[in-house]
């Protein structure tokens, strides 16, 4: 290690980076040490010690999320999640909070699309009453019928409270009308419908089902004695029941043929919010480095193409770029942006040149240099904390990528050439069959926008739901 | 928000520099500050932490919108856009290119008081760092095209933040009736009809009047020594010639004399609730026994607020507060977000009963701890980053006037006493003391009566 060292504790990790790694050269780039222990009933536990701030950041991931909530039912492995904190077997909820917040504790818990997760942050010295807190709220959730009601109904403002927020429930619509009835197109946290439909007994049930310990892998980072933290979980959340569970699986949805295009009438709306992609890629990937890469360029930073053409030299909107939104199975990739009613078809007319300027010329020999030093650059400050690096070793686990996510990632991105980024471009980044979705002010911009697709459907923000449209509803 | 590069989040809330008890590590040997200040004015911190091989560098500048007049607010910000267009050596467009080539990302913020510089780069981009951040302070350039266009991207950014935004809009009326003299009355974006028509020798203006280097701060925290720092300082930096820093804000807001109440009819799905209340500058001494009763009100879901008005009444779903850290008398904000179908006056009713109840009698010990608990986790959490050490280290030396504040804190909060916070509840949370601004929900087919 070439870097100044300036204080006891860096050179003792520094040490223990050298012999986890004797035969490597410096590195920038590493995850700094960690290990696995499967408890005996089934739990997988990360352990990172990472001194300095006198923090500890626990994060569990149980391998059932969303994806698999009933059709009709969508927010179920949500709410189940946000329940846990909500009554145990010898704790109100009103208790929980008290004692978790006594000891400045954070404490949360909320389903994706692949997972259910539980994250809690305490300081070192509270570290028996915050796992204990933690255990209790995995373990011995009793689901009371009042607090169920409770967050049910306050999930269902909640989407209502999003509504007002176009930008905020974009994502939502676009994911339905991409993906219809396959489980990633509905929202993770229901809507106004599904909710209505969710009971306390479909919560116990979703409950005993998923959450088990050989279904879960927990991370834990901070300052802590691996020893004796082992030692503290066979304690508590070793007592925990093995049982066994079924793997979700969700197909991967094939991408959208054609032109699609979805208008959500906002009446009151100044601006146009909008989406436009396909389905895109895995988490796992192989060609997830190249893809980063060539997104850099085209739409994941400042000085990205779709953000220089509708920001920089034409000033239509605030912002615009794209995403692949990764899961288990193929998730959505998404270009988006927004702009005054007036500019939403020169924007957009321009969102999809930039595109087809992709597909035409590529990406050059400059450009690969600079994107790869970005991603390059900005990588450290993104495994700095032991809240993030927890996070990244469990996701490692979790999509099975192992560390070389991160500790070969400079290598990975530094592989990637001109002719590989247009193999990637070909591959991953559609441009004949586009979904489009827009929230806007639809007597405006209603008219215009038809010219993008064949099949254009129109809904209003107020109608409940997001898409596909629902029937039965109960009053 | 994934995906989209935004700059300048002009309605950014610094939400109450927090500050905590015990820093026992922060007082240790391993944050140790070097301080200078160059000949043109402009003082240095520079705080070495090699725990990754990056490099934050904030500048703050002390002028925001307070610094502004009507026909041209939001200038503040606009002009902080327009310190990315170009320069003499950097021309529009290449500050960013040549930045991100090399690793690097930056960003910026303004505020009613500050605007402030920020950028995130590894080691290796220190000196380029350096070369950009000195052209731009010496040599600004503004080319009339790239107005004409940021003007738009900042228009689009006003329709996003406060026109098509709930919470942005009803914000911005709040301020704008609590207070009738001062500055802060004023959005920082601007109103839109002033972001229409800036002119070239406003922005010029601007320049001379703000960007002295006599009149910023420079944090750097990261892979560095501060002789690094001080070298380049030396050579960038330190030749930018110093002028006259802006003059001073004189205007004091009166005191209110009685509960001011605005509503705004527009179409939404939920009604919104935001109280102000005035409360002194962020310099104050009770700024630490505020900051604890602000705690025992809203923070946590076993807060005095959330469980009344969240868990037990059930007419909200949330219930918060924020103050912005501030150079003059400002705000203490409340928000509520009232449940479908309940008149926000139910909420504002059992608001002010929290309110009377922490001014009828003294809090417990257990919320007193709990409270001063709450701002030490608080306190690590933003330590422990790069970036958020060097916000904090620049928010304390320009708000507090001196980061060593930092390191009284704990002192400071621990001497915060039951009695004190009863004190500040009944001094600054009165009804004549308050603006309440309602937002009523007016939809397609049901407008109002």
């Amino acid at each position: 290690m070439t870097r100044k060292r300036n204080s006891v504790r860096l050179l003792a990790l520094a040490g223990f980076l050298l012999l986890v790694c004797p035969a490597a050269l410096p590195q920038s780039l590493h995850l700094p040490p960690h290990e696995k222990v499967v408890l005996k009933n089934g739990l997988t536990v990360l352990l990172m010690e990472k001194r300095g701030v006198p923090l500890i950041d626990m994060f569990a991931i149980v391998k059932t999320g969303a994806a698999a909530d009933p059709a009709g039912e969508a927010g179920l492995a949500s709410a189940t999640a946000g329940l846990l904190r909500k009554g145990t077997k010898t704790r109100a909820a009103q208790q929980f909070a008290a004692d978790f917040d006594y000891i400045g504790g954070s404490f949360d818990a909320s389903a994706g699309a692949d997972f259910s997760n539980i994250s809690a942050e305490f300081l070192t010295k509270d570290l028996d009453r915050g796992l204990e807190l933690f255990s209790d709220a995995i373990l011995h959730p009793t689901f009371p019928q009042s607090e169920t009601d409770k967050i049910l109904a306050q999930s269902l403002d909640g989407v209502k409270s999003a509504k007002d927020d176009p930008q905020s429930v974009l994502g939502l619509y676009y994911a339905g009308y991409l993906y219809g009835t396959h489980s990633y197109g509905r929202p993770s946290d229901g809507d106004e419908l599904s909710l209505k439909r969710i009971q306390r007994d479909a919560i116990v049930k979703f409950y005993e089902v998923n959450y088990a310990p050989g279904n879960t892998i927990l991370g834990i980072a901070g300052e802590f004695d691996a020893a004796e933290m082992r030692k503290k979980l066979e304690a508590t959340l070793g007592a925990w029941p093995a049982r066994t569970v079924a793997i979700t699986s969700v197909p991967a949805a094939p991408p959208v043929k054609g032109k699609r295009l979805l208008l959500i009438d906002k009446p009151d709306a100044t601006q146009t919010y909008f989406a436009i992609g396909n389905i895109g890629t895995a988490v796992n990937d192989p060609d997830r480095v190249p893809i980063r890469v060539v997104n850099t360029i085209f739409g994941g930073r400042f000085t990205s193409e779709l953000n220089e053409a509708l920001r920089v030299e034409s000033g239509y909107s605030y912002g615009a770029g794209s995403f692949f939104d990764s899961h288990k199975a193929p998730g959505p990739f998404e270009i988006n942006s927004f702009t005054k009613n007036e500019t939403t078809t020169p924007a957009i007319d321009l969102a999809l040149q930039v595109l087809e300027k992709l597909h035409k010329n590529g990406v050059t020999e400059e450009q690969l240099k600079s994107a790869k030093s970005y991603i390059k650059g900005q990588y450290p400050p993104t495994i700095e904390t032991s809240s993030q690096l927890v996070r990244r070793i469990v996701f490692n686990e979790f999509y099975g990528l192992g560390d070389d996510e991160v500790n070969q990632l400079e290598a990975r991105v530094d592989a990637v050439t001109p002719a590989i980024a247009r193999q990637i471009i070909e591959k991953h980044f559609p441009l004949d069959s586009l979904v489009f979705v827009l929230i806007g002010k639809a007597s405006a911009i209603g008219p215009a926008v038809k010219k993008y697709a064949d099949k254009m459907d129109q809904r209003l923000i107020s109608d409940p739901g997001f898409w596909p449209p629902q029937t039965g509803a109960p009053k | 928000m994934k995906a989209i590069w935004y700059r300048c989040t002009a309605l950014l809330l610094l939400c109450a520099l927090s500050i905590a008890a015990s820093p026992a590590w922060a007082q240790s040997q391993e944050f140790p500050v070097s301080i200078r200040t160059l000949k043109n004015g402009m003082k240095v911190l520079v705080q070495p932490d090699h725990s990754i091989p990056n490099v934050a560098l904030y500048i703050f500048y002390r002028i925001g919108s307070r610094n502004e007049r009507p026909g041209t607010t939001g200038l503040s910000h606009f002009f902080e856009h327009m310190m990315f267009n170009g320069a003499k050596k950097y021309g529009p467009g290449e500050l960013d290119k040549v930045m991100e080539a090399n690793g690097g990302s930056n960003n910026a913020y303004t505020t009613q008081n500050v605007t402030v510089y920020q950028d995130w780069f590894p080691r290796s981009a220190l000196s380029l760092i350096y070369d950009i951040e000195s052209d731009r302070i010496r040599d600004l350039t503004f080319d009339p095209k790239k107005i004409a266009s940021e003007r738009e991207v900042v228009a689009s950014e006003r329709r996003l933040s406060v026109d098509n935004d709930n919470f942005g809009l009803l914000d911005e009326q709040l301020w704008a009736n609590a207070f009738i003299a001062h500055p802060y009355q004023w959005p920082v974006v601007g109103w839109m009809s002033d972001i229409e028509h800036w002119t070239m020798d406003d922005l010029k203006h601007h320049f001379e009047m703000g960007y002295s280097p006599s009149n910023a701060t420079m944090v750097v925290v990261g892979d560095i020594s501060p002789e690094d720092i001080f070298q380049l300082c030396e050579k960038f930096i330190e030749p930018i010639p110093s002028h006259a820093p802006p003059p001073p804000v004189t205007t004091l807001e009166p005191e209110q004399l009685g509960e001011r109440r605005l509503v705004v009819h527009k179409p939404a799905e939920l009604p919104l609730l935001l109280i102000g209340y005035h409360i002194p500058q962020t310099n104050n001494p009770d700024f630490y026994a505020l900051n604890i009763l602000r705690s025992v009100l809203f923070q946590g879901e076993s807060s005095r607020m959330y469980q009344r008005l969240v868990d037990k009444d059930q007419i909200a779903l949330d219930v918060s507060s924020f103050v912005q850290p501030a150079f003059d008398p400002t705000l203490a904000i409340v928000t509520a977000q009232p449940r479908q179908a309940v008149d926000p006056q139910t909420c504002e009713k059992a608001i002010y009963e929290e309110l009377e109840r922490v001014k009828g009698a003294p809090i417990s010990d257990q919320e007193l701890e709990k409270a001063k608990n709450a701002r030490l986790v608080e306190f690590y959490r933003e330590m422990r980053t790069i970036s958020g050490r060097a916000n904090t280290i620049g928010t304390y030396e320009v708000f507090m006037g001196d980061y060593n504040k930092l390191f009284d804190a704990a002192k400071n909060y621990s001497a915060v006493t039951k009695d004190d916070v009863q004190r500040v509840a009944k001094k600054y949370f009165g009804s004549n003391n308050r603006t309440v601004a309602t937002l009523l929900p007016e939809n397609e087919g049901k407008a109002k009566q």
